[in-house]
């Protein structure tokens, strides 16, 4: 799905490139030797390019996070200044809400919880440390984004927002939390890392050429 | 509640153009040589011209391409841990210690479901990495902790440095570019290493774990080999496996049971007198053919050895004493002749003395029965006289065989622990923390 | 790998030193001869031991 295609000028049929910057091909019908025409040359081996931001999930993609089944309904896309990553609204069996974020496939899922004294927006620094409900976190980062797109059913309601300020906190182990603020109070969503593997996900997005 | 679907998604679309025989539009040939591409026209012989648009991209690409082709090509497709990824992307950097640049190779790999992991390429030596989804703990007070412990196990420092990025193709995660510095301390725990990137103010860390070119080349189904591996690497793992301690406490275990086998038998053997007789050799006695046979006497038990001692309390003289050790009944014989002689004075130096008055020799598995000796004595002409005694002892433990299986227990052991420190010494020599000179030269500098 | 090899090394060199120690070998050079005659016995000279000043071995008879 790296592999840029397009199609034979010669005779139509379909061509695929070897990789993302790739400008010589051959077409299997014609034999034509076919050259890229839209690479800016002057990046080649200068600047890496950008993989697509494609997620394998999608609308009722299903799994199971910690013996709790769940179907994904809804999903947000963020974007910020180094690419984007998808928060899909998840319905879990017992009727709860629950996120599953896919940040190039990197897995995480986690659940509005509460803790105490959330920082404000403006208190925030990377490095500091916070005591919820007997985890340390560490704030990580601090990230600025923008909503690209929603689908779906979503648990709250969504407006047009210009940017929202994300602080990533983590702990020793794959636990981790999300402070959004999104509204004018800051929401807690604490998780952990997952991997691929332990969500046993089915009805995934099929890719060409990928099983 | 506005709903805005997300731009569709699927592979990237390129815009081709095809190249042409501006004559015949017959097939081309394309020829890569070295940094230039030439062109061919099969049909008509024409070379296409160098200005040709589309010629042009090819030889201004091929000559991006050939500074650095990447080993692995982008494109490939592998198995890693039971995961089929794809090369999508390549990234040189460098580092300088000590004026000396060190370049290696990243690679990126890809599956749209498991996301990324890396390869990693330094003269030969390869590692599979990926991103840390638990962090590592490390002494925070330190600038550069020597230590990191990650999932209970504790990593040592081998180097920090300065990383550049010097060249780059394809798709990375993250828009690398020529020129992007990293901080990099790289942490092992062979065969693994915990690798900590800091760019700006964001700290990644990483782990890795050592995997051989050839495992490489086939499971990408590359052609040939892969480039011969230089060196000891940071985490590449030992020949003699992670512990040479444990091969030790095996060493421990064999030497205690050599020991008990040397007192077990030691306790059973019968050490049993069977024959001894004191002879005369009165002063000119016959020099030889004085030869002569002792009483028949009983060697009991299962078949064992025999000791025979000859000592003689000689005083600058010397005897060979041949013996013969024969069955009476099955007419088998041992032949063995020893010798024993002792002198003695006085020079400038003091009292010195040369020689044994006693000789031990071990006849080896005598059956049981009936046996004497034949013994023919030869001495020197004018020979004083001389008294002998020969002594028989029957089921005499060898000690010679303990001390050789020592040897044979502690060789391979002396071997194995310096083929391991001469290996350690040469991985830690590339480190910050290289070992001291073992031999350190007596000159001093000028 | 190493360890596996060694072990079943050293039990070998037990095996067969304890074998040298219970059949009692010995490491001093000797000769064997088989069929010496009983009349030996009568007369120790007509054997002929290999150590001897002679330089080939004439039998004993």
């Amino acid at each position: 799905m790296t592999r840029p295609v397009g199609n034979c000028p010669n005779c139509g049929a379909k061509i695929v490139f070897q990789w993302s910057s790739s400008v010589q091909t051959v077409c299997e019908h014609c034999k034509s030797i076919l050259v890229r025409t839209d690479i800016d040359l002057k990046k080649v081996g200068v600047v890496a390019d950008l993989p697509p931001d494609v997620s394998p999930i999608q609308l009722y993609t299903e799994g199971v996070y910690r013996n709790r089944s769940f179907v994904v309904v809804g999903r947000i896309l963020y974007q910020y200044d180094q690419g984007g990553w998808n928060e899909w609204h998840l319905m879990m069996n017992d009727g709860n809400s629950g996120w599953l974020s896919d940040a190039q496939e990197e897995y995480a899922i986690s659940f509005r919880a509460s803790g105490e004294k959330l920082p404000a927006e403006t208190q925030l620094q990377v490095g500091q440390t916070y005591d919820w409900n007997g985890d340390v976190f560490n704030l990580t980062v601090i990230t600025k984004a923008r909503y690209r797109g929603v689908q779906g059913e979503l648990p709250f309601e969504y407006w047009d927002k210009s940017e929202v300020t994300f602080a990533d906190l983590r702990t020793a182990s794959k636990k981790f939390a999300t402070l959004d603020y999104g509204d004018a109070d800051p929401v807690l969503y604490v998780g952990e890392f997952m991997e691929f593997d332990d969500l046993k996900m089915k009805n995934l997005r099929q890719f060409e050429g990928w099983r | 509640m506005s709903s805005v679907t997300p731009p569709s998604e699927g592979p990237p679309k390129a815009e081709t153009k095809p190249l042409n025989c501006p004559h015949c539009g017959a097939a081309i040939t394309l020829r890569a040589l070295g940094q230039a591409v030439v062109v061919v026209c099969e049909g008509c012989r024409s070379i296409l011209d160098a200005q040709d648009p589309q010629l042009k991209i090819l030889q201004t690409f091929q000559k991006a391409m050939a500074s650095d082709p990447p080993l692995i090509p982008l494109g490939s497709r592998g198995k890693i841990r039971g995961t089929e990824y794809e090369v999508i992307g390549v990234q040189r950097r460098s580092i300088k210690v000590e004026g000396i640049r060190y370049l290696w190779h990243e690679y990126v790999l890809f599956n749209p479901y498991k996301g990324f992991r890396y390869l990693t390429e330094f003269q030969g030596h390869w590692n599979d990495v990926v991103v840390c989804k638990d962090q590592p703990i490390v002494d925070a007070r330190l600038s550069i902790p020597l230590e990191a412990n990650y999932l209970g196990e504790i990593y040592q420092h081998f180097q920090t440095a300065d990383a550049n990025s010097d060249f780059v193709l394809g798709e990375f995660p993250w828009q690398v570019r020529v020129g992007d510095q990293a901080r990099l301390t790289d942490y092992i725990h062979p065969p693994r290493v915990l690798s900590r990137e800091k760019t700006g103010s964001e700290i990644t860390w990483s782990i890795g774990e050592y995997v051989y070119g050839q495992d490489l080349w086939n499971t990408f189904h590359l052609p040939g080999s892969p480039p011969e591996a230089m060196g000891v690497y940071e985490n590449q793992p030992s020949p003699v496996g992670a512990d040479v301690k444990a091969i030790w406490v095996v060493c421990g275990a064999f030497l205690i049971c050599l020991l008990a086998l040397m007192i077990g038998f030691e306790m059973q053997s019968k050490k049993e007198n069977v024959f001894s007789v004191r002879y005369h050799l009165g002063s000119g006695d016959p020099t030889g053919e004085a030869s002569f046979v002792t009483d028949v006497f009983e060697l009991s038990g299962r078949t064992s050895d025999v000791q025979v001692t000859t000592w003689s309390d000689l005083q600058n003289t010397w005897i060979d004493v041949n013996y013969a050790l024969i069955n009476v009944d099955t007419g088998r014989a041992w032949d063995f002749g020893r010798e024993i002689s002792f002198y003695s004075g006085y020079d400038s130096d003091g009292a010195w003395s040369e020689g044994n008055r006693t000789d031990q020799v071990t006849v080896p598995s005598v059956p049981s029965g009936r046996y004497y000796l034949r013994i023919e004595p030869e001495v020197e002409p004018l020979h004083p006289p001389i008294e002998y005694t020969v002594e028989l002892q029957r089921d005499v433990p060898v000690y010679s065989f303990y001390g050789i299986g020592f040897l044979a227990l502690i060789l391979p052991m002396a071997a194995v622990t310096w083929r391991s420190f001469s290996f350690e010494r040469s991985r830690w020599s590339e480190s910050d923390h290289p070992p001291s000179p073992i031999f350190t030269s007596s000159e001093d500098d000028s | 790998m190493i360890r596996m090899i060694y072990l079943v090394y050293g039990i070998l060199v037990l095996a067969a030193v304890g074998a040298a120690e219970f059949r009692g070998w010995s490491l001093d050079s000797m000769s064997t001869v088989n069929n010496v005659p009983k009349s030996v016995r009568d007369n120790p000279g007509s054997y002929r031991s290999v150590y001897s000043s002679y330089h080939h071995y004439t039998g004993g008879k």
